[in-house]
Formats: C-alpha cells, structure tokens, sequence
C-alpha cells in the first residue's frame, strides 16, 4: 500500500508530526480539518509500532524505546490528554492504548514512564479532572487506572488536593462516568494496603468528613456503593488504627442506626456489616456505649425481627446472635 | 539427594488433604503392579533416612492394605486372562450438578469433576464423608470452620467455595469449587529437576503474594503454604487452597499474635520448630512462601533432616545455603524471607517492593506444563462422556457392554488410542476432532475408569 511509504518514518518523525498536528488542532484555526485528520493518522502509526498490526509485529525494542524517549522529550503525552476533548472517537481510544502501553514499559526493575510522569504530575491531574468532561471521562478513567496500579502514582493522586473532587465525581448524574469514577476511587483506596492505610490515618478528618456526604447522598447507587466500600475499608487489617478511631465517634454509630432503618433492604444489609463492629468493640468508649444502652431494648427488638428471611446465610445469622446477645448483656460501667 | 527430596514431597502429597497424585498411584497399582514395586522400592529403602515415612508410616501401611491384597491378586493371575466388562456409564446427578470422573483423592474424601447444569461452569466437587470424617480427630469442626472461613473469602487467587449441598440419607457432603487442573506440586513432581524456570516461578509468585495479602487483610493466616496447596486453573490463575489449618485473628486483636502452629513441618519457620509459646502470625506465611520460592526456584528445601526432630533442629538453627545459581535479586529475596527473627523478616510490603518481585525475568527456558490426567494433557470435561452416553444411544456402545475384553486387548486398544494422538501435533483444531472421536469410542475411557470397580470382582 502506497500509504505505508510514510509509515517508513522513525518514531522522531512521527512524534514531531502529531505534536505539530496537535498543536494545530489547539489553536483550532482553518486547518484543523486537515489536523484532526494528521493527528488519527499518527496516533494509528504509533499505536502499530506498539502493538503491532494483524500482519506486521510490534516495532523492536530500540524503536520503542526511541518513541518512548521522544515522548517523554516533546511532551507530548501531557499535551494530547490537554486536547483529548478536541481528538475524534477512535483517536481518543488510542490515545489511552499509547499511554496504558508506554506507561507498563520496564527497563529492568525501572518503570521509566512511571518515573517520567512523577516528575510531571500535572498529566495525572489532568487525568483526573477528565471526569468532568463527559466525552472523554471514560478514557481518562481507563488511563487513570492504569496509573493507580503503580504506587508511586497513586501516591501522587491520593495526597493531591484534587483526590477530593472524586467524592463529586462519584455522584454525578450520568451513570457510567460515575460508576467508572467510582471504580477509581476504590482503586486508589483499597490497591496498595500499605499507602491506603497511611493516607487513611494521616487524612483521617478531612477523608472521612468527605466520606459522611456520600453517606448522606440523595443518590441511591452512591449511598449504597459507599457504604459498602466503607466496610470493606474498616474490616481491612491493614486500617485496624482507621477502624478504631471510626467507631469511637458516636456520630458514625448515629448514622449506622438510621441506615439499619432505611427502605432499601440492600443498604440495611450494608449497614449492619458497620454496626456490627460498634456492638463487637470490647473497649466501647462511653459515649457509644451510651448510645447502645439508651436504645439497648428498642435494638434487641429490632435485630430480632432483622432480615428474619435469610434463613439460609448461616453468618449472617450467627453474627445476628452474637450482637443480640452482646446488646442484652450491656451494662453502664460504674465510675466511668 | 534428588531423590530424597522428591520422597519427602511424595510423603506429604498422601498426608495432605487432596493429593491428586493419590488416585493415579492407585490406577497405577490396579492396572501395573509389577511398575509400582519399582516405585515404592526407593521409598522404602530409604525409610531409614526419610522421615516422613517414619511419622506417617502406620498411615502407608493402613492405607496399602487393600491395595497389597490386589497386587497379591494380580500376581497370580496371568495378564491376557484378566476380564474386564465394561460398564455403561451412568448418569449422575447432584442437585443441578453432573458428576464427572475422579480428580483426586485426599484423606477427607474424594475430589470429582462436575459440570454445573444450568450455568455450563466446570467445576471440582470435594465429597466427605462423614463416617470418615469422624474418625480424623477434630476433622468435622475443621471443615466446618474452613466453610465458614472459604465462604467469605472471594479474591482472585484464593480458591472460591461456589456450593455446598448435603445428601443426609448417604451422609455426605458436597464442596463445590472453582475447577482447577492440579497443584504447583504435581507439576514439578512431573519435572526431572523438581523446578520451573525463573518466569514461570516468577509469574506463580506474584499471584500467591497477592492472594497472601488479601487473606492477611481478612486477617486469616493461611500457616499451610506449600506448592501442594497452590492450584492452578486451566487459564493458569494461582489458587491458595486448603484452608483447613488456617485461623482468624479476632477483628480487635491488637497484633496477629498466634499460638498454634499445624502446618507442613518442611516449611515451618523456626519460632515453631523452637516450639515458642507465641509468634508474629502473618510472619508464618511470609516463611512458607519463602521456602515455597525456594522450592519453585531451586527443585530443593532450604531445611532438611532425616526425621521430624532433625529437620525441626534444623529450622530452629535457622543456618541455610542456597545454590550458587541464584543470582541476587532472588537471592536477597530469598534472605529476607526466610530471616530466623520473625520481627525483621520481611513483611507482604517489602516483598512486593522487593526488585525481583517487580521485574519479570526473560522468558528464556520452556515452561513446565501442567502433567495430563490419565494420559489427556488437554484436561478435556470428563463430564462429557456421561452425558454423551445419556442422551446419544451409540449401537457400538451395546455392543460393547455385553463384550468382555483382556487386559492385552485394553493395552492394544490404548497403544492405537494414543498413537493418532501423538501424531496429531497440538492444533486446535485437531484436539476437538480428538475429543470428537472420543465420545464416539468411548471404550479407551471406560476401561481405566472401571479398573477401581475391578477390584471388588
């Protein structure tokens, strides 16, 4: 084919040409029909010589690792998630296969895109703020977590101010951007144990500040996802200091009860898994313990007559048994 | 020493829970008796030196009761008079399950293929019996407290409980899990050097610590972690299974103090083998993985002693090599795994940020597969042949039925059998004109099932 005369061009070459066609396609002036159609042309030609075509093999190593470099060099990558939002359809779809492929790339133990984006955080910003625009959301999202898989980006994400906007992101009206936020969300949350933990114990007040708001959403799918999320976060060993500290404020076992109350049955089910850490505490300070005693005869009641229907979930039944029984049994500490 | 080595493995596959070797050796004791002399000849010669075979002797010797009376048996008769009647294969469900062929068998009960009716999923079913769970001290609470324990687990690679039904009448009891192919065991078992290449190992090490740290998070320590317990499926995902020894740290414990350590004595770390009071739980499975890596890694054990008590000494010492073809990242890995103070052994994180663990070694040896189940290296359903049989009246198969065949025409029929399979190479298109031809003559897998039926005649 004529056309592959041009594909004979190094990684360079092409980089040069989509960054100028990029550029075109910024300024958006009378030309930009012909760069729209320059930059698919070359983001195809990069992608082949990633990925390879169904009859040519991917480009060798060196030429890789000259794209690679000419990446990194020209700035491109932070330039074409800036202007993703002016890119066709398919040009977008692979923008986010270059970027998820450069972004594996490992010489050695190096992950050297990994190493190349900590030094330039803004594209990881960038990312993040994709949620915000509809049309590319979804890409963003793919690219981001991709990134969320590397700790050292993570890192940069979670400490970022920006990290807070995912409690908006997750709650927005169309669905598949939030649920696909959502997915990120967890991701940064629950990925890397260690780091997660930390964040979680260093930002205690502001998180979980955040987090009450999606408790309270007036979106059901949130509420319920969160709540869920929220268990898992403080049932997870490696947030033992987290758990502790989250059901010491009596304004979290507040919030469980009325959620053990709700309509939906799916969220009752969700908030029983958090209550049930309350009542388990051996150590209840005593505001909490206040609270469970003040209500002590209207929970036993309660839990009784709790999801009597799932007969057939042996745990969920044992657990119902213990709490019961835990509630009856509470009694005021003297002197304390 | 290869040997030796490839004794104590063998000892532990028939003291563990499922060993999937088992039900070959008893095929094999069936149909060859003379070959399986040869096989149990070296272990028992060297029953002075290994000491597995001491401590579970009486275990052996119990179990090869019926077998020995069947070897006695087959001795005095010649080969080419030994009748087999194929039987017709009957249909049998469990609840919406198909049962299918036997996949292995532990000293809990027997494991068995099973095809799920309404969703097609293939699945392992592990059947118990209760009689024979009564007679294992404490074997009923430990497998309903591995149920409650596998019920809420649900990672990747950790082994998935999808069903349990119970059949009152007979006593049973059904586990139904994710189908897997065979244990890390079985395949180096299957290998001359008793070891993958350094990526294949590499590739099963990153999934054990990931479902290690997932286990560790739902604060359970596994304490049993060996390549006999990791499974593979036939997409080639890990699965830590055998949970049967495993304990939950309470929600509020302040540490993971531990005081009981059960496991597989080869790869206990020293604070057990010292007998200590209490150790550091999570530190456990961070020493058994580490003498797993060395296993995969190396074909060896960094601890060895002719007996219990000189392998226990051993591990107290804490003093071990590791061959000189280990370079060092693994190395270092290797070190920091198996450090004798529990407190400075590496801990998940310092694994995974380990440089071996994060760079995948070049492809450079060919990778061990996973060993054929009686002879099918493609693990073909073995459900398939029944329901074949239920639903397609074959008129060779009633004619088969009422045939009687020698043991000479069964070797002759299984000689032809393989013989266009060899030839067939490994397309995939000639492995489902394989299958194909399978069900429509069906007698070569009718005969090595019904050899166990043999032994009552």
């Amino acid at each position: 084919m004529p056309l592959f005369g041009k594909s004979q061009k190094g990684p360079a070459e092409v980089v040069k040409a989509l960054k100028e066609a990029v550029n075109s396609l910024e300024k958006g002036d009378k030309k930009a029909e012909k760069a729209q159609e320059d930059v698919s042309k070359n983001l195809v030609l990069i992608k082949n010589m990633l990925y390879g075509t169904s009859d040519a093999e991917p480009q060798t190593d060196i030429i890789v690792a000259q794209l690679a470099q000419e990446l990194y060099n020209s700035n491109l990558l932070l330039l074409l998630i800036q202007n993703l939002n002016r890119i066709d359809f398919e040009g977008k779809k692979d923008v986010a296969q270059v970027f998820n492929n450069i972004l594996r790339r490992q010489i050695g133990t190096r992950s050297p895109t990994v190493e190349y984006i900590c030094t330039k955080p803004e594209i990881l910003f960038t990312l993040m703020t994709g949620y915000e625009h509809q049309e590319i959301a979804l890409n963003c999202g793919t690219m981001l977590r991709e990134c969320a898989k590397y700790e050292a980006l993570a890192k940069i994400m979670l400490y970022s101010e920006d990290f807070y906007n995912f409690f908006r992101y997750v709650e927005v009206s169309s669905f598949d951007i939030a649920s696909d936020a959502f997915s990120t969300f967890k991701e940064l949350l629950t990925r890397h144990k260690i780091l997660c933990a930390d964040f979680l114990e260093m930002n205690y007040d502001k998180v979980f500040n955040h987090y009450q708001r999606l408790l309270n959403s007036e979106n059901y799918v949130t509420r319920r996802q969160s709540l869920k999320l929220l268990g898992e976060l403080l049932l997870d060993r490696h947030n033992f200091t987290v758990m502790t500290r989250y059901i010491s404020n009596p304004e979290n076992l507040k919030l469980m009860m009325n959620m053990l109350k709700e309509s939906s049955r799916n969220i009752q089910f969700e908030a029983f898994h958090v209550f049930k850490v309350f009542v388990a505490n051996p150590n209840k300070p005593k505001p909490i313990l206040d609270i469970l005693l003040r209500n002590q005869e209207k929970l036993v009641e309660f839990l009784m007559r709790f999801h009597t229907d799932r007969a057939e979930d042996e745990q969920f039944n044992d657990e119902k048994a213990y709490l019961i029984r835990q509630i009856k049994e509470l009694k005021p500490i003297p002197g304390h | 020493m290869d040997d030796k080595m490839c004794n104590i493995s063998k000892s532990f596959e028939s003291d563990g829970a499922d060993g999937s070797t088992d039900q070959e050796k008893e095929v094999s004791n069936a149909i060859f008796a003379v070959d399986d002399e040869h096989e149990l000849k070296p272990i028992n010669s060297e029953e002075t030196r290994c000491w597995v075979n001491d401590c579970t002797g009486g275990y052996y010797e119990d179990d090869l009761d019926e077998d020995i009376n069947i070897t006695n048996f087959f001795h005095r008769v010649d080969s080419n008079q030994i009748i087999y009647q194929s039987k017709k294969r009957k249909l049998k469900l469990v609840g919406k399950y198909v049962m299918g062929d036997l996949l292995g068998e532990g000293s809990y009960g027997k494991v068995k293929e099973m095809l799920d009716s309404e969703t097609l999923c293939r699945r392992a079913v592990k059947i118990l019996k209760q009689k024979k769970l009564r007679r294992i001290p404490n074997g009923e609470q430990n497998v309903q407290r591995e149920i409650k324990l596998l019920r809420k687990l649900k990672h990747k690679n950790v082994i998935n409980l999808v069903d349990e039904l119970y059949d009152h009448e007979k006593q049973k009891m059904y586990l139904i899990m994710e189908f897997c192919v065979g244990s890390l065991q079985g395949m180096l078992d299957s290998t001359p050097s008793k070891k993958f290449p350094l990526h294949q190992a590499h590739g099963y090490f990153l999934q054990l610590i990931d479902g290690l740290e997932y286990l560790h998070s739902m604060r359970v320590i596994h304490k049993d972690i060996k390549p006999g317990n990791l499974l593979l499926t036939l997409e080639g995902d890990l699965k830590i299974s055998d949970l049967g020894v495993a304990e939950t740290i309470d929600l509020f414990a302040k540490d993971d103090t531990c005081f009981i350590g059960q496991g597989s004595p080869a790869f206990q770390p020293p604070e057990i083998a010292n007998g200590l009071e209490y150790f550091p739980g999570f530190k456990v499975d961070i020493w058994s993985s580490g003498v797993t890596l060395y296993n995969l890694t190396t074909g060896r054990y960094p601890f060895e002693g002719d007996n219990i008590y000189r392998l226990f000494e051993n591990i107290g010492k804490g003093d071990f090599t590791i061959p000189d073809e280990i370079q060092d990242p693994l190395r270092s890995l290797l070190l920091g795994m198996l450090r004798k103070d529990p407190h400075t052994r590496f801990t998940v994180q310092q694994v995974r940020q380990h440089p071996w663990f994060t760079r995948k070694p070049p492809q450079v040896e060919v990778r061990v597969p996973m060993p054929p189940l009686r002879g099918d290296e493609w693990h073909s359903m073995t459900v398939l042949p029944y329901l074949y049989d239920h639903y397609y009246d074959d008129p060779n198969e009633d004619v088969d039925a009422a045939e009687y065949i020698t043991e000479h025409e069964l070797n002759e029929a299984e000689k032809k059998q393989q013989a266009p399979e060899q030839s067939n190479g490994s397309t995939h298109s000639n492995q489902s004109s394989k299958r194909g031809g399978r069900w429509k003559k069906p007698i070569s897998c009718i005969n090595i099932r019904n050899l166990p039926g043999c032994k009552q005649s």
